[in-house]
């Protein structure tokens, strides 16, 4: 078989604030090019005002006219639970609306009517990619591998999977996004040393220590922070402004405001992005919100310099910093033992991110690699891999680790790790527990994700009982905890009662937000909207043939009617009447647009037969309208 | 792999002739490791020597990777030999975790030497004893008056040095024997008291290292008797008290959770977390109101911990 013949598969990087799609042709990873030419789509969903479904760069531009109905940062949201922390601190900012979902847990989107689950929005951007890789190939695609923050816990990594399904991709693997890039830079290159990937992105802080040797991928320990990134950095410009403006307009508080938020927002970022080639930078909004009480409109001009927005965000950077030095240390490995510093992430752009990372590193990061398209390369590779391990140019082998510690609940509340974290995956691992009280007959497991000592502060990721135990005195009967983890990163954990072999266990898969039964539901949905959108196109192909059969044959009593009209006025009228209608049916056809189609129909039916009669020399009616 | 690496180990024929998408390397590598994954040690698993060092530990896991790792294996036909993988890697990561790392590998090799390596130590161990008694021997041949003073001046020195070195049983020793040889040698007796609490604090804090291991590896009896002991050697350990009235009450013992913890205030007035973990042990036993006024007072202490904020609020689930 010819890698012609194989189905292509594709990796994706998705981003809090970009995507990107790419895959390896020829053994070559490449990003793929959308459709509109970009290598970069934004994260970005809409509702447009007309009812459309926005994705990309055309929901990004529109987002200061429509800011309640546009998604951006989805990704922020992925797999948490409503009430948490994170959560309200994001519902306070993001201009679009957050609600709670059916079972209480879960956080959903309100675009419109519907509430959408997270999983389902992030789906919308995959589906897009999903289709840039078909256009480009002119085949199917349904294969891919998709990143995630190292740092993403278990329920963020379900959440994401549950977002390719439902974009009708199978997801050969989750993989963390630094390892990714990191694959990306070693990509045939022979290399023996221990890299370090710093990943600053638009919402998320990543970084991955890897052994990398006899093309073993080999990752030593992953850290990171999901709520720190380049969206921190435009809020603290923001903040700075609003704050300015308040004082200079007698307390006027542009987050009062939805549009200017947004256009405040977008300027930010440019301001930032600016600062990072030139030492200062003006921010010009005119119009920015009404002056109140039929005084003239605010204008917003303001000069911002790089020392200042390195001043506003400094700590964001020393954030990172200590991210990095206590990774290093779970690590075992001292700063000069690092080899290479890869900078991977739109932010490490930065002047003030690059000097943080060289005066801690004592050493310059390495170029070469591109930033924003680096984690999707490194993803193409690794779909190439897993989809195809026999035929891959270079042998490589990714082994990863898991993000935290893995455990479960005992008594007084504490978290017992089983699995700790910075473990290479597949793995197992098992722990004796013992009943602790008399005649206890029962034993709930809580399986948790964390780094707290106490339970309550950790992620719940599963539970279930193990009854049936005899009846005895406490601390005499014995329950084996069985934890492992496949290479796909699914976890099972099991209970065995030592005496009578009595087992219980689970797969660890009920925390992406959506139940099993929803799933299916939006995947039908799905079916059925393909299923329209495909009967919609071939009773619209059968009408166009209808039409044409219709067209040509008018065209061809065309001479013969003339003839038959050739001294009457109302000839000449009723030919260019046929030529007006052809005409406009061709429009309809060539827009592919049903409804100009339906219109013109009939008076294309009621010109064949007119014609029809006058050439067979028929008199015309009065009036053929 | 060489052939010496199976010998003894007989291969079931119909095993190895079963239809895979494996060469026979792999395949006798797959039934030998899944064969004994129980019995065989780490560097047996990795196929390295006894003591190999940690660099050839992570060169031969990674051949091994390449070779076993399950997603080098995707897609492919494997019959039997699947399942058997699924076995095997873990038990190979495990071996790596032990033998990659500096401090883990030379316990590790510590605990699998074979009976000659473990002579070979023992005799060098002999040697330096029968070295130190022959000084000793001599010394005694010499006149005793002279022997005496030179004995006490030695043992000061060697003493002292100890005292150093943190060495404090040693120390407590030779001052100890100070004493016997010279009772009016005041200095002698206040060191000697003076390097016995310290013996006594060190012997404490190891035992309360080596309990907190041993909880960690799951084997909370084991840790609950260490920690006691501790305690025992040492009174004013408040930490080992604290974390044996921890354990115990994790046991479910809670007559000896809320004794550790008195101990461990009464050992450490101001020390917050035996506060604390007398005021859990105290609501373990259901004595909410005392319990309440402990975790005020260790909240009074240290305003961060979060044991005491809980028993102040309510408790989560128990296991069971
Ligand atoms: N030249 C630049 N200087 C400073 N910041 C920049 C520059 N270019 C892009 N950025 C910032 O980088 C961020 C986007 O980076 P990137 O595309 O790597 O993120 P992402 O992959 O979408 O996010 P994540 O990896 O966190 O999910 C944005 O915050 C953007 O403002
Ligand atoms: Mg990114």
């Amino acid at each position: 078989m010819s890698e012609l013949d194989l189905e292509p598969v594709i990796g994706i990087d998705l981003g809090t604030t970009n995507s990107v799609v790419a895959t390896v042709i020829d053994g070559v990873p490449r990003v793929i090019q959308g459709r509109s030419g970009q290598l970069l789509t934004p994260s970005v969903v809409a509702l447009a005002k007309n009812g459309k479904r926005l994705v990309g760069q055309i929901a990004k531009r529109q987002a200061i006219t429509n800011a309640e109905n546009t998604v951006h940062a989805a990704k922020r949201l992925i797999g948490r639970r409503w009430g948490s922390k994170e959560v309200e601190d994001a519902a306070r900012i993001l201009p679009y609306q957050l609600v709670a979902g059916p079972e209480g847990h879960d956080v959903r989107i309100r675009l419109g009517e519907r509430a959408y689950a997270v999983p389902e929005i992030s789906a919308m951007v995959l589906s897009e990619l999903k289709a840039d890789a078909e256009a480009f190939f002119g085949r199917r695609v349904s294969k891919a591998v998709v990143t995630v923050p190292a740092y993403f816990n278990d329920g963020q990594r379900h959440a994401t999977k549950d977002a390719g399904r439902i974009a009708g991709l199978e997801v050969l693997r989750i993989i963390n996004e630094p390892t990714s890039a990191a694959l990306a830079y070693g990509f045939a290159k022979q290399m023996e040393k221990k890299v370090v990937v710093f990943d600053l992105g638009g919402g998320t802080f990543d970084i991955s220590v890897l052994d990398i040797g006899k093309s073993v991928y080999d990752v030593v320990a992953v850290g990171g922070d999901t709520y720190l990134g380049g969206e921190d950095f435009d809020r603290r410009v923001m903040d700075w402004i609003v704050f300015a403006f308040a004082k200079e307009n007698a307390g006027i508080d542009l987050r009062s405001d939805k549009m200017a938020l947004q256009r405040l927002k977008d300027a930010a970022e440019k301001a930032k992005i600016e600062l990072s080639s030139s030492p200062a930078t003006s921010i010009s909004l005119p119009f920015l919100v009404g002056g109140g009480e039929g005084r003239p409109a605010l204008h917003l001009e303001k000069q911002l310099t790089r020392e200042k927005l390195e001043e506003l965000t400094g700590d964001l950077v020393d954030r990172c910093i200590r991210v990095v030095e206590r990774t290093l240390r779970d690590a075992g490995v001292r700063a000069r033992d690092v080899g290479d510093v890869i900078l991977v992430g739109g932010m490490t752009r930065m002047p003030r991110v690059q000097r943080a990372v060289r005066e801690f590193f004592g050493r310059e990061p390495s170029r070469g690699v591109h930033p924003e398209e680096v984690v999707a390369l490194g993803a193409a590779i690794q779909a190439q891999n897993l989809a195809y391990p026999a035929k891959g140019q270079s042998e490589v082998l990714l082994l990863d680790v898991t993000p935290h510690n893995l455990g479960i609940l005992v008594v007084g509340g504490y978290f017992e790790t089983i699995i700790p974290k910075n473990t290479t995956v597949p793995t197992s691992a098992n722990r004796i527990f013992t009943t602790v009280q008399d005649n206890q007959t029962a034993v709930r497991i809580a399986v948790l994700q964390g780094e707290s000592e106490r339970a309550t502060d950790n992620e719940l990721l599963g539970e279930f009982v193990l009854d049936g135990l005899r009846a005895a005195r406490r601390g005499e009967v014995e329950v084996e905890v069985q934890f492992d983890i496949s290479a796909d990163g699914i976890v099972g954990v099991s209970a065995r009662d030592l005496q009578t072999g009595q087992r219980q266990s689970i797969t660890v898969t009920a925390t992406s937000g959506l139940t099993e039964e929803e799933l299916r539901h939006i995947l039908e949905e799905n079916v059925d909207e393909a299923l329209e959108r495909k009967q919609a196109q071939s009773d619209f192909e059968r009408r166009r043939e209808a039409a044409e059969a219709v067209m040509r044959e008018i065209e061809g009593l065309v001479p013969a009617v003339s003839d038959a009209l050739a001294r009457s006025r109302f000839g000449k009228d009723a030919v260019q009447k046929a030529v007006g209608v052809i005409q406009r049916v061709r429009q309809a056809l060539a827009a592919r647009d049903v409804q100009s189609l339906e219109a013109n129909e009939e008076q294309l039916d009621r010109t064949l037969q007119l014609f029809k009669s006058l050439a067979a020399g028929g008199r015309p009616p009065e009036d053929p309208r | 792999m060489s052939g010496e690496r199976y010998r003894g180990f007989v291969f079931v024929p119909a095993e190895l002739a079963e239809e895979a998408e494996l060469s026979l390397e792999q395949k006798k590598e797959i039934l030998y490791l899944h064969a004994n994954l129980a019995t065989l040690s780490y560097w047996d698993l990795l196929g390295i020597p006894w003591n190999a060092s940690c660099e050839e530990a992570q060169e031969a896991f990674r051949r091994q990777a390449l070779s076993l790792h399950p997603d080098r294996l995707r897609g492919k036909r494997l019959g039997r030999f699947g399942a058997r993988l699924q076995a095997i890697f873990p038990k190979l990561n495990e071996a790596r975790e032990t033998l990659a790392d500096p401090g883990r590998r030379s316990a590790y090799a510590r605990k699998t030497a074979s009976p000659t390596e473990r002579a070979k130590l023992e005799v060098r161990d002999i040697q330096e004893e029968r070295r130190a008694e022959e000084r000793r021997a001599r010394l005694a041949r010499q006149n005793p008056i002279v022997a005496k003073v030179a004995r006490v001046g030695e043992l000061m020195t060697r003493a002292r040095r100890a005292l150093e070195e943190g060495r404090w049983s040693q120390a407590a020793n030779d001052f100890q024997l100070v004493c016997s040889l010279d009772p009016k040698n005041e200095e002698a007796r206040k060191q000697a008291d003076e390097a016995r609490r310290k013996a006594a604090a060190s012997r404490a804090a190891e035992l309360h290292e080596k309990g907190l291991a041993t909880e960690l590896g799951g084997s909370l009896q084991a840790a609950l008797t260490l920690f006691r002991e501790a305690v025992e050697v040492d009174p004013g350990s408040s930490h080992a008290a604290t974390a044996a009235s921890r354990v115990a009450r994790t046991l479910g013992d809670l007559p000896t959770a809320r004794d550790m913890a008195e101990r461990a205030v009464r050992a450490g007035p101001r020390d917050a977390a035996a506060h604390e973990a007398l005021a859990q042990a105290l609501a373990a036993q259901g004595d909410s109101k005392e319990a309440r006024r402990v975790a005020e007072r260790a909240l009074e202490l240290d305003p961060r911990l979060e044991g005491a904020k809980a028993v102040l609020k309510k408790r989560w689930g128990l296991f069971g």
